[in-house]
Order: structure tokens, then sequence, then C-alpha cells
């Protein structure tokens, strides 16, 4: 708690918090790499099903979308803090946001350590189409849990 | 306008608890699919992503995701619109916003009828034409500024 309230007190915190402008301006960055991350992570899946990119094989598919996923995660990662710096103190009492960093943490772990043991396995498989749902799934919970933010 | 907003289901998205959060999850969801597989396949127009799958492949698979991802886009849109339309038509964010997705559909337009006409020629080159890059870098700075004003008239809406 201490940290998060100097967090929330640091100079580019107060600089966010104070400008009319700054906040939806970091945000705009937010959205875009969460298309380009959601986008990545479902043409991924979406390839376990057999669907969108079919020509491609699996492994191959992943790791040409891999740098991309990489980069939106990175900038997805970095533009939250920053939101989250303008706001620490609230934020850090929010049930959605503890919500959506508890999915966070779950859905890099998975997509981590998990997901690339099926991503190159050469054929289909039933345990495959699971990974795929539960990293589809643990994403949108961390987009559903960003969306509450706001309401609670 | 007026009659718009009086109309029953208007007034229930507008006044409901849980009508505007739900629409603008869809909204964003949505955002994901289409907005994400453009930006993808924008990048293979630049020629650095997926360089190794022919241009004209990567269109074709994505174009139907792309497409449903967008009705949803439109319909969420014209969702959150709806629930409170005097407010949104006299934003200029609002406007501009329709403009600059108009020009992104003049964009595809184009691309499609001019060096998309041609992908044989440059379909497995990993060096994509200026006809094409031009196209997808357009693209990428129009969605950019079709985000920005989306987030603009959430956050500057005109006194109602």
């Amino acid at each position: 708690m201490p940290l998060v309230q100097w967090l929330g007190q640091s100079a580019v915190a107060q600089a966010i918090h104070n400008s009319s402008w700054l906040f939806p301006f970091i945000e705009i960055f937010h959205l875009l790499a969460l298309g380009l991350l959601g986008g990545s992570v479902i043409l991924v899946d979406l390839r376990f099903f057999g669907l969108g990119m079919k020509s491609k094989d699996l492994p191959e598919l992943a790791r040409d979308v891999q740098p991309w996923f990489r980069l939106s995660l990175a900038v997805m990662l970095a533009s939250g803090f920053l939101l989250f710096m303008s706001e620490a103190v609230k934020m850090y009492t929010n049930e959605a946001f503890q919500f959506k960093m508890l999915f966070l943490a779950l859905a890099i772990i998975f997509t981590f350590a998990v997901h690339p043991r099926f991503t190159r396995a050469p054929g289909p498989s039933l345990a495959g189409k699971m990974a795929a749902l539960i990293s589809m799934a643990l994403w949108a919970c961390v987009g559903l849990g960003g969306r509450a933010i706001g309401f609670v | 306008m007026e009659w718009l907003a009086n109309t029953p289901t208007s007034v229930y998205i507008r006044e409901s608890l849980w009508g505007y959060p739900i629409i603008e999850t869809v909204h964003v969801l949505g955002l994901c699919l289409f907005l994400g597989f453009t930006m993808l396949l924008d990048l293979r127009l630049l020629g650095v992503a997926m360089k190794r799958t022919p241009a004209s492949e990567v269109c074709r698979r994505l174009e139907p995701w792309m497409v449903g991802g967008f009705v949803v886009m439109i319909a969420s849109g014209v969702l959150l619109f709806y629930g409170d339309p005097a407010k949104f038509y006299g934003s200029i964010f609002m406007r501009i916003k329709f403009g600059m997705l108009i020009l992104a559909g003049l964009n595809v337009l184009i691309f499609k009828m001019g060096t998309y006409r041609k992908v044989g020629d440059w379909d497995v080159r990993e060096k994509t034409p200026a006809g094409a890059k031009i196209a997808a870098g357009l693209s990428l700075v129009l969605w950019f500024g079709i985000v920005a004003a989306g987030r603009a008239i959430a956050y500057f809406l005109p006194p109602s």
C-alpha cells in the first residue's frame, strides 16, 4: 500500500491525473494494442479449430504472430501501468481492477507456460482445442474486468 | 434527434444500469476481432507480418471474420449512439469519427479496385508494391484517428 500511494503521488501520476487529455490519450494506445493483442490471440486460437488461416499449419502461424502479440502486450502493460498510476490508490481497492489483475496474471502464465506446448504440436487434438478456449476465455476476462473498472 | 431520444429503447439504454456497460463491452470485443485482424492484414500488406504467406491468402482468410467483427462494431456503435442521440449528435468528435470511417471505407474500395486486382503479380513476394503499402499505412493512420475520436467523444461531450 505505501508503494501504491507513492506511485499515485509521483510526478508522472499527478501529471496524468491533473491533465484533461493525457488519460484518454494513453487510452488510445491501450485500445489499439488491445486490438492487436486480441486479434493475435483469436487468430492463433481459431486455428486450433481449423478456422481462419487454415492454409498455414499451427506452429508456423503461432511463430509468425508471436512478435506482434509480444509487442502489443508490452504496449498494453506500459500504457496500462500509466493509467493505473494516475488513479493508483482508487484502482488498488477497485474490485474490478483486482479481478482484472488476477486474470491478467493467469492469462500471461497460461500463454507463456502452457499454450506453446499445444501450438507446437503437429496435429489437431482435443487438448489443444481446450487450451485455445481457455486462452480466449482468460483474455476475455481481462478485457471484461477492464471494462468493469469504470462502472463499479 | 429528440424523437429518437424519446423512443422507449433509447430511454431504456440510457437509464438502465447495465445497458451501456454491456453494449460497450460488445463494442470492445468486436474491436479485438475487427481492428486486430485489420492491423494484422495491414502489417502483411506493409510486408512486415506473416511474410511467408501470400497476401491474397491472408486477405481471403481474414475477410469473413473482419466482416463479422465490423457488423458487431457497427451494430453496437449504433446502439451506443441511439442511447443518447441528442448528446452524441452535437459532438464534433462523433462527426470526425464518422468522416474517418467513410475515408477508411473508400481506402479499402480504392485498394480493392486498384492494386489488389493485380495481386497475382506480387502475392508471394516479400516486398509489396507501393499501392499496397500506401493503402495499409492509410488504414493504420485512419484507425488510429477513429479510436482517438471515439475516446474523445466520451471525454469531451458537449454540455446537454
